[in-house]
């Protein structure tokens, strides 16, 4: 069986579909990636797996039991955990505060609390930062912030919106690490993100969703060469030349 | 004892000598008036620590809080004048009371943001308000609407926690608020509290992270209610004459906010900075322009937030505090030296 099983999900804002019958599946222990242009639908559809959004349409299964429509906070309660596109960091708290607070899903004892955040903050390599407020970070830092937070909670299923975006290069290539670092410890990783470089990198599945429907789907480097992809990255010309 | 040992010992020697100080305060002070003035010092730094469960930890701005003081001093009065039960009773009676509407109101309105929900509350204390000055017997219970209780004297009683001196009141509230300052340190070292802080500041991500934020929201709600009312019940018995708009009035609820916002929300010492900085002020205007000028303390208070807000938008216990700081780190120093 697999850890998450998508099917059929359809999401509709009054007239404008922005999820359209998107089936896609997640094993146990896989990075798999979501990609697609602008305006695609990837975080929609990502809001209606974390319990952001209710899906109009279709069943989400996480390790067997039907999540959509549920509560995000019941959803975490589950096991899995999203992160935010805009880092939403508890800005005057610290980093070390932040990480309690997500390590708390898991006990009602501050000191136990405490030392899982001071855990994930290692594996993070953010915890020389423990005592600075989440403020005070650099983007990189809030965004790895963000991560350690999610991954506080002992999610099964981490789901990452675009820890990337905004990143210089080299700073994409730090945080690639990172992210096979949370893998590695036994969480599986859904992945949506701009940069290819870092899509190519980590994930052995792909999905990819144009106008709210998925297009293609398999390895990525096989995926990027399909001609739907293509059309829909750099438009039909592209394609009609390369022929 | 554990959850102590990361505060520092000048900060635990000075709040001993703080402790010491105020509650040796009455073998020194004599005179009433000074004893009412720190009465009353008190009394709103216990209030804003109530208030601060719902208006610091949990991130909205309620400014209806007179209504469960009014709540409480109704509660314990009606029940001591009809079926003559302690007010000690009363008192956890009026709690009880006032967290249930306090649960009532907050399921609806928690969910508002910002404005929207102090404006809720304004609406929902001077709904009630005007609901109790039209309500003259409710069952067997004399309310006398707008004319208010009056509690008969009895003399020197604790069962009816009545006092000739002002030195047991003063006792009392003195330790509630040193009671309601111990909790609110442990809510902030507990879960509810990282929850509350979280579910105050961003509460999309906060749910994120498992929380579900509405439940922590009515939680505090529910405490922050029930302590208010004891003070409201504490209050009854030290004037012992209150009518409606004495004792849920508006200008209460806004002093308690005034003194929150001033003082700093959302820290332990925050409330106690603001009243021992405003409730002087409020007392002097009172005693000395109180006929002239009535209401001149809300529009000091206006001004002084004013300016707090422009320059210490996080109130006035972030600078103190790291004044004091300086100052004990001096003294750990010397000491280490």
């Amino acid at each position: 069986m697999a850890l998450l099983e998508v099917k059929g999900v359809t999401k509709q804002f009054g007239g404008l579909t922005a999820v359209n019958n998107v089936d896609m599946e997640v094993q146990e222990g896989q990075i798999v990636g979501i990609i697609g242009p602008n305006g695609a639908g990837k975080t929609t559809l990502f809001s209606c797996i974390a319990g952001s959004h209710v899906p109009t349409k279709g069943s989400i299964k996480f390790n067997g039991t039907e999540i959509a429509g549920k509560r995000p906070y019941d959803i975490c309660k589950l096991g899995v955990t999203r992160t935010f596109q805009v880092v939403k960091p508890f800005a005057n708290k610290t980093v070390l505060y932040n990480t309690t607070v997500g390590a708390f899903a898991k006990t009602n004892r501050l000191d136990v609390a405490e030392e899982k955040a001071m855990e994930v903050l290692k594996l993070i390599d953010l915890y020389d930062k423990k005592d600075v407020p989440a403020k005070n970070l650099t983007l990189p830092e809030r965004k790895r912030l963000e991560l350690a937070r999610a991954l506080a909670t002992e999610p099964k299923l981490l789901l990452l919106d675009e820890v990337m975006a905004g990143l210089r290069p080299s700073e994409v290539a730090e945080m690639l690490p990172v992210i096979r670092k949370i893998n590695s410890v036994g969480v599986s990783i859904v992945i949506v993100e701009h940069i290819m470089q870092a899509i190519m990198n980590l994930s052995e599945q792909v999905y990819v969703i144009n106008f709210g429907k998925k297009i293609a789907e398999g390895d990525p480097h096989k995926v990027v060469a399909e001609e739907e992809v293509i059309k829909a990255y750099l438009g039909d010309e592209y394609v009609a030349n390369s022929h | 004892m554990k959850f102590l040992s990361n505060v520092p010992t000048t900060h635990k020697v000075f709040a001993a000598l703080v402790l010491a100080v105020l509650y040796a305060l009455p073998l020194f002070v004599t005179s009433p008036v000074m004893l009412q003035i720190f009465i009353l010092i008190f009394f709103y730094a216990y209030l804003t620590s109530s208030w601060n469960f719902v208006g610091g930890f949990a991130g909205v701005l309620p400014l209806g809080h007179s209504a469960f003081v009014g709540l409480g001093a109704y509660t314990s009065t009606l029940l001591y004048l009809t079926y003559n039960i302690s007010p000690w009773i009363g008192m956890i009676a009026g709690g009880i009371v006032a967290a249930a509407f306090g649960l009532l109101i907050g399921l609806p309105t928690l969910k508002l943001r910002g404005a929207y929900f102090a404006l809720a509350t304004i609406a929902f204390a001077e709904g009630l308000r005007v609901l109790v000055e039209n309500i003259e017997k409710l069952g067997s219970f004399e309310v006398r609407g707008p004319k208010g209780l009056l509690i008969n004297l009895v003399g020197n009683s604790f069962r009816d926690f009545q006092f000739l001196s002002k030195v047991p009141y003063y006792y009392i509230i003195l330790t509630m608020l040193v009671l309601v300052l111990i909790l609110t340190f442990f809510m902030m070292r507990s879960k509810v509290g990282y929850y509350l802080a979280a579910g105050g500041e961003e509460p999309e991500a906060a749910e994120a992270l498992g929380i579900k934020v509405s439940k922590y929201k009515l939680i505090a709600m529910a405490i922050s209610c029930f302590l208010t009312a004891l003070g409201g019940t504490f209050y009854a018995q030290l004037v012992l004459y209150f009518y409606p708009k004495s004792i849920m009035g508006l200008d209460m609820s806004y002093e308690i906010a005034f003194i929150a916002l001033i003082g700093g929300r959302s820290t332990i010492l925050g409330p106690v900075l603001g009243a021992f900085l405003l409730r002087p002020v409020g007392e002097l205007t009172r005693i000395y322009l109180g006929d002239t000028l009535p209401g001149l303390h809300l529009i000091i208070f206006g001004l002084v937030l004013i300016i707090v807000m422009r320059y210490q938008p996080r109130g006035l216990v972030e600078p103190v505090s790291k004044w004091l700081t300086a100052i004990f780190d001096r003294i750990e120093n010397r000491r280490r030296a």
